[in-house]
């Protein structure tokens, strides 16, 4: 008797050591560049809001690894478990009814209503309300289905259904006036429905979410998810560097790929991500919007530029591998960058040609062209605080030396810089956006109805516009208008498009089934897990 | 003496008063749009954008803008933070100041002690090798830049040896129910090379002016006396020659009280301490005004306080100060 009690005390032992030796369970600390004081949908801007904002708020439906926004079929169930299209103008989503709210309460297809309206109305929001425009109403068909009916039939209805406003808590929410929602405890305190609950913020320093033990698409082995927040480049690095973070997430340089290549925990993981830069060409006069711009508004002198710029080289100095040359207004994660055509090809002696074609030729032996008393002078801004495009402000003045075009370089405080574009006092402006998935942003940027708005370049050809209404509204050939609509965009040269840095993601190697999508980095944390061999105390017992 | 505490306090007031105005105004002034850089990288309609410049009444007159201020201001009310948003300023300060206060003081600490005792060992063995050597690192120390020696401290000490943490004020997986000493020494780790950074920099004014300091009065007859009187060397250098060397350090202490709350915004931003140099240097960065203001007047009451606390300081200390 006693040796069976023995035995079967062992065999507990060992079951349990067993055990803990294949638990993959853990914690993880991620550097972020700021403070996340408001991660909740709609309300937040700034990529550290929208990172937190995007783990404790689940959508209708993830994007699929493509980031293909057309392509109903490939988006990934989260909230809605299925939909369905019963008519080219309305789509059908069925809730999964094990999602709850992290105070215990369903989520149901009030939330979803009540979310998808507050966006809709413009005295709330007018930048929801304009990417919401074609929704024209959202009803709830019993506690578990969501009809979303469209002014019109085009292929981004499902993206603009579930991307843009992940439900938020009607039943918490619906009593707070809209203008008060922003100040309310609910921003400080979130409640959401997704795998992390809201844990505890330490101003300045870092902010812990915690696990949702029964979340409903399966338990996340990381219990503790922890962001330092870290805002130079410098200090994110160094936290990384010295074993206080295990994840971080940017667009980095060659030179700083080398001292995280030197550590041996530390693996790189890339992906293609959204973000372009580019050289945008003023069309109006330096800070007069009333005059066309004396020499860029001449669009052979702005397709010389472009032809005299050798990007692949630039990126390679800055990037090494981890950038990419733009051939287009979008980053390298768009869709449309596999069917956008080619940028005008890097060729000076073509280039020169053009700018003497337009009567630019260089009088006075100086090294700069000339043309009727003009010299060919242009001021290139930029913001100080962001490295690439420092590191290639320079080479760039360089490369549109050798064409003739003397170039001023303006490197300016951001906010200076910020004023200055949106008032269109710079001649090239050294642009960067970190764009939607969708492409149908590019309205706003480079369409005449973005003059006066996001267009501070006051770009407006109407070729352009009727080519990217065509694509924006398409249900078929889909890619062929794409197409048409990149090529009547580079044809005019707004902007010589320069580089898409890849979205470089610095994981310790503990971690297994790392996934991390391009548009939002920290969303599927729950699928990670660690490797048994390779725990740490910090992971817990 | 209480005339002259009430004549030295509205003075300061008014001063404070005249230096909140022109930071208002200058700030207002500067280029820099903080509601356009919310625009950078994302398409924001203009009509949220000028919802935001209404909330923030930056849509007003300077001379408008300014009265509401102040009026919130007296109230305790510095608005709400342009980055932060919709954390309350007076919030946000409250939060960084206990991390600024504390690597003040440990800077100040190292000063008192390590600065003042240096200096005045190198006062008592005037033109000895130790006075050069320590002479040409005060030197070398005063003439080290802060960020250049952080990034130092930090490469090795963090990230080359592992020995100290290269930022942040506490262990970010440290257990909320952890024990108080636990903590403090969590903490204690991270405090090293920020104070050590700063002390560096700042610990050669101390010692110099000790050193000055205490050459004159190791000079005058009092001390000459007291060794007259057989009293032991330590005796007559800390009992009786230290204390009427002190009124340089007194007022240096004084000038550097805004270092309390202030913290070095460069060595807290490559630190990541969470004090208010760090939430200063993004607010400026920002352009976030309410923050920015809040933090500037603090420094400047701290600049004024530290004026009254050095000449109440002197009086107490120098009874000719009280007769003149």
């Amino acid at each position: 008797m006693r040796r069976a009690q023995l035995v079967a005390a062992t065999l507990l032992l060992v079951t349990r050591a067993a055990a803990q030796q294949n638990k993959d369970t853990g914690t993880i600390t991620v550097v972020i560049g700021a403070e996340p004081t408001t991660p909740i949908p709609t309300l937040s801007s700034g990529k550290a809001n929208v990172d937190v904002g995007n783990i404790l708020f689940l959508p209708l439906a993830w994007l699929g690894p493509k980031l293909n926004t057309t392509d109903e079929k490939s988006f990934v169930p989260a909230l809605a478990r299925r939909w369905t299209r019963p008519d080219p103008t309305t789509l059908v989503f069925e809730l999964d009814p094990r999602a709850k709210w992290h105070d215990g309460v369903p989520v149901t297809s009030a939330d979803v209503v009540w979310s998808l309206n507050r966006a809709r109305d413009s005295a709330i929001s007018k930048t929801y309300a304009r990417r919401l425009r074609d929704i024209s109403s959202v009803a709830a068909d019993g506690p578990g289905r969501v009809i979303v009916r469209f002014r019109q039939p085009y292929a981004e209805q499902m993206y603009d259904a579930v991307y843009h406003v992940p439900p938020l808590p009607a039943h918490l929410l619906d009593t707070i006036p809209p203008d008060r929602l922003e100040s309310s405890s609910f921003v400080t305190h979130p409640v959401g429905n997704g795998p992390y609950r809201w844990g505890k913020l330490d101003p300045g320093q870092k902010l812990e979410l915690v696990s949702v033990p029964d979340f409903f698409l399966g338990r996340p082995k990381l219990e503790r998810v922890v962001f330092l927040i870290a805002r130079g480049a410098e200090a994110q690095l160094n936290l990384l560097l010295d074993g206080s973070a295990d994840a971080f997430e940017a667009a980095v340089l060659a030179r700083q790929i080398t001292s995280i290549v030197e550590q041996p925990n530390l693996r790189i993981l890339t992906n293609p991500w959204l973000s372009v830069s580019y050289l945008l060409f003023n069309r109006t006069a330096y800070g007069d919007r009333t005059k066309p711009h004396p020499i860029l508004a001449d669009r052979d002198v702005r397709r010389a530029l472009v032809m005299g710029l050798d990007r692949a080289r630039l990126v390679r100095a800055a990037f090494g591998p981890y950038g990419a040359e733009a051939n287009g207004p979008m980053g390298q994660a768009s869709w449309i960058r596999r069917i956008a055509p080619k940028q005008l090809p890097y060729d000076p002696a073509r280039a020169r040609a053009l700018l003497r074609t337009r009567g630019w030729r260089d009088l006075d032996g100086d090294g700069v062209l000339e043309k009727n008393g003009v010299s060919l002078t242009l001021r290139l801004a930029y913001p100080g605080s962001n490295i690439p495009r420092v590191a290639l402000a320079e080479p760039i003045q360089q490369m549109w030396k050798g064409l003739g075009v003397q170039i001023e370089l303006s490197r300016l405080d951001g906010p200076i810089w910020a004023e200055r574009r949106g008032k269109g006092e710079f001649d090239i402006d050294f642009s960067q956006v970190n764009l939607d998935p969708s492409p149908s942003g590019l309205v706003q940027s480079w369409s005449c109805s973005g003059v006066g708005a996001s267009n501070v370049a006051q770009i407006c050809n109407p070729e352009f516009d009727r080519a990217l209404g065509n694509a924006v509204r398409a249900t078929t050939n889909v890619n062929v208008l794409w197409r048409d609509a990149l090529a009547a965009l580079q044809a005019d040269a707004p902007a010589a498009f320069v580089f898409t840095p890849t979205q470089t993601v610095v994981v310790h190697t503990r971690y297994r089934n790392v996934i991390v999508p391009a548009d939002m980095p920290w969303a599927q944390l729950w699928r990670w897990s660690v490797d048994p061999a390779k725990r740490l105390p910090r992971d817990g017992r | 003496m209480i005339g002259w505490l009430v004549r030295r306090v509205l003075q300061a007031a008014v001063t404070f008063a005249a230096v909140t105005i022109l930071l208002f105004v200058m700030m207002r002034l500067a280029p820099g749009d903080p509601l356009q850089r919310l625009t950078e990288d994302r398409p924001m309609a203009p009509a949220d954008v000028a919802r935001l410049r209404r909330l923030y009444g930056l849509d007003q007159p300077i001379s408008t803008q300014l009265g509401t201020f102040a009026a919130a201001a007296v109230q305790g009310d510095f608005g709400t933070s342009i980055e932060y948003r919709p954390v309350a300023v007076a919030d946000l300060v409250a939060s960084r100041i206990g991390a600024s206060l504390l690597l003040g003081l440990a800077v100040l600490l190292v000063n008192l002690t390590l600065g003042v005792w240096l200096g005045v060992v190198q006062a008592r063995r005037r033109g000895s090798a130790i006075d050069r050597w320590l002479t040409r690192l005060a030197l070398a120390s005063y003439a080290t830049p802060s960020f250049w020696l952080a990034l130092m401290l930090v490469s090795f000490f963090a990230i080359k040896w592992r020995l100290l943490p290269a930022g942040q004020m506490t262990d970010p997986l440290l257990p909320s129910d952890a024990n108080p000493l636990t903590k403090a020494l969590d903490v204690a780790r991270h405090l090293v090379l920020p104070t050590i950074t700063l002390s560096v920099v700042t610990i050669a004014a101390t010692m110099r002016y000790q050193r000055t300091a205490m050459l004159e009065v190791l000079r005058l007859d009092y001390v000459r006396a007291a060794r007259a009187r057989g009293l032991s060397e330590r005796q007559v250098i800390w009992r009786h020659a230290w204390r009427n060397a002190l009124f340089p350090i007194l007022t240096l202490f004084g000038l550097w009280l805004p270092l309390l709350v202030s913290g070095s915004v460069f060595v807290e931003q490559i630190f990541n301490w969470p004090g208010l140099g760090s939430l200063a240097y993004a607010a400026i960065a920002a352009r976030d005004y309410p923050v920015l203001m809040a933090t500037t007047m603090l420094v400047s009451a701290a600049v004024l306080l530290g004026g009254v606390l050095t000449d109440l300081a002197h009086l107490g200390l120098d009874p000719r100060t009280r007769q003149a």
